[in-house]
């Protein structure tokens, strides 16, 4: 559900960038979406394809690229990447539960793609 | 032609919130944003935490709700200013909401505000509103489970706060299971029990707010 605002936002930043550009229709837009965070693709797909009637990113495709979670480790120091099921973690190294998302909470656009 | 970007898509909400934060700081007024699920017990724990800091603290508090009135009349019948924010369907307050909302309060005398966030354990944790601590409240009739599945909201706030402690008897929470799983989202997270109902544990939630948060 907060993906409509989400996606209100992305399309706000979009025409921006176009106007900035000089204008021109979009045809693709890249958004980078870190597994931490809890926005649906889908819903930004669905909510997308009405908002963006009329307005130059009409009929646009979303690429989606998910960025996966790196946490860092506060006992060790290393690094390790704890996949899709990022709940209750230890290191696989040294089996410390204290560390940092150093990566995963990411949510941008990262490009889009203009055709005159 | 490609258009490198690079943007955070909540940008606008992530400038809104600086905002509200430095204008709250240059008051020396706290914030706290309250998130949890419908019917965990927000209100209640609000109309505890006005009991039980009224004489030593200013309050006021910003009501957010799908739709209704209900919540801030029932701040308002307390004295305290209550501001209401319908979003009307939107599923959690953003900065903007907020900075709308401190514009109604008198900040020059207000030492904390405290935030009722849409009842959603989901969106409200990824918008940033400007405050200055986060709390969520986990009713145990919603089972002990929830860190597991909702682990962001958990992650991110300072406190936690078990309520409806009063209903254990009848609910199979496990409550060394619950802080286990904060303990290892959160280490910082203090961990609190109440029962808004029946009282016990508000003083501990009190004494939290006025050490830790205003």
């Amino acid at each position: 559900m907060h993906e409509y605002a989400v996606t209100e936002s992305i399309l706000e930043i979009v025409k921006a960038e176009v106007r900035q550009a000089g204008g021109g229709r979009v045809s693709m837009i890249t958004v980078v979406i870190g597994e931490l965070t809890s926005f649906a693709s889908e819903s930004i797909e669905f909510y997308f394809e009405t908002l963006a009637r009329g307005t130059v990113a009409e009929g646009a495709w979303l690429e989606f690229r998910p960025l996966e979670a790196i946490a860092s480790c506060g006992g060790c120091g290393g690094s390790f990447t704890p996949g899709p099921r990022h709940v209750l973690l230890v290191c696989p190294d040294c089996g410390s539960a204290a560390y940092d998302f150093v990566q995963g909470k990411e949510f941008y656009i990262e490009s889009i793609e203009v055709s005159a | 032609m490609k258009i490198e970007v690079k943007k955070n898509v909540l940008q606008n909400n992530d400038l809104a919130a600086a905002r509200n934060r430095s204008r709250l700081a240059g008051k020396r007024t706290a914030m706290l944003n309250l998130m949890a699920a419908p019917g965990a017990g927000k209100t209640s724990a609000i109309i505890k935490a006005i009991e039980g800091t009224r004489d030593s603290r200013a309050l006021a508090v910003i009501e957010g709700d799908i739709t209704s009135e209900v919540d801030s009349l029932a701040i308002e019948a307390l004295g305290i200013p209550a501001i209401q924010i319908n979003t009307g369907g939107s599923c959690h307050l953003t900065a903007s909401m907020i900075g709308a909302a401190l514009d109604h309060l008198d900040l020059d005398n207000l030492d904390l505000i405290i935030v009722e966030n849409v009842g959603n354990l989901v969106c409200p944790a990824e918008f940033d509103l400007g405050e200055s601590a986060r709390v969520t409240i986990s009713s145990v009739a919603e089972g002990h489970d929830k860190p597991l599945k909702y682990p962001l909201v958990f992650r991110e706030v300072d406190a936690v706060v078990i309520n409806k402690t009063d209903l254990m008897p009848y609910c199979d929470f496990d409550l060394a299971f619950f802080r286990d799983a904060v303990e290892r989202l959160n280490p910082d997270a203090h961990v609190l029990r109440m029962s808004c109902r029946d009282g016990s544990g508000s003083e501990e939630w009190c004494r939290w707010l006025m050490n830790s948060v205003v």
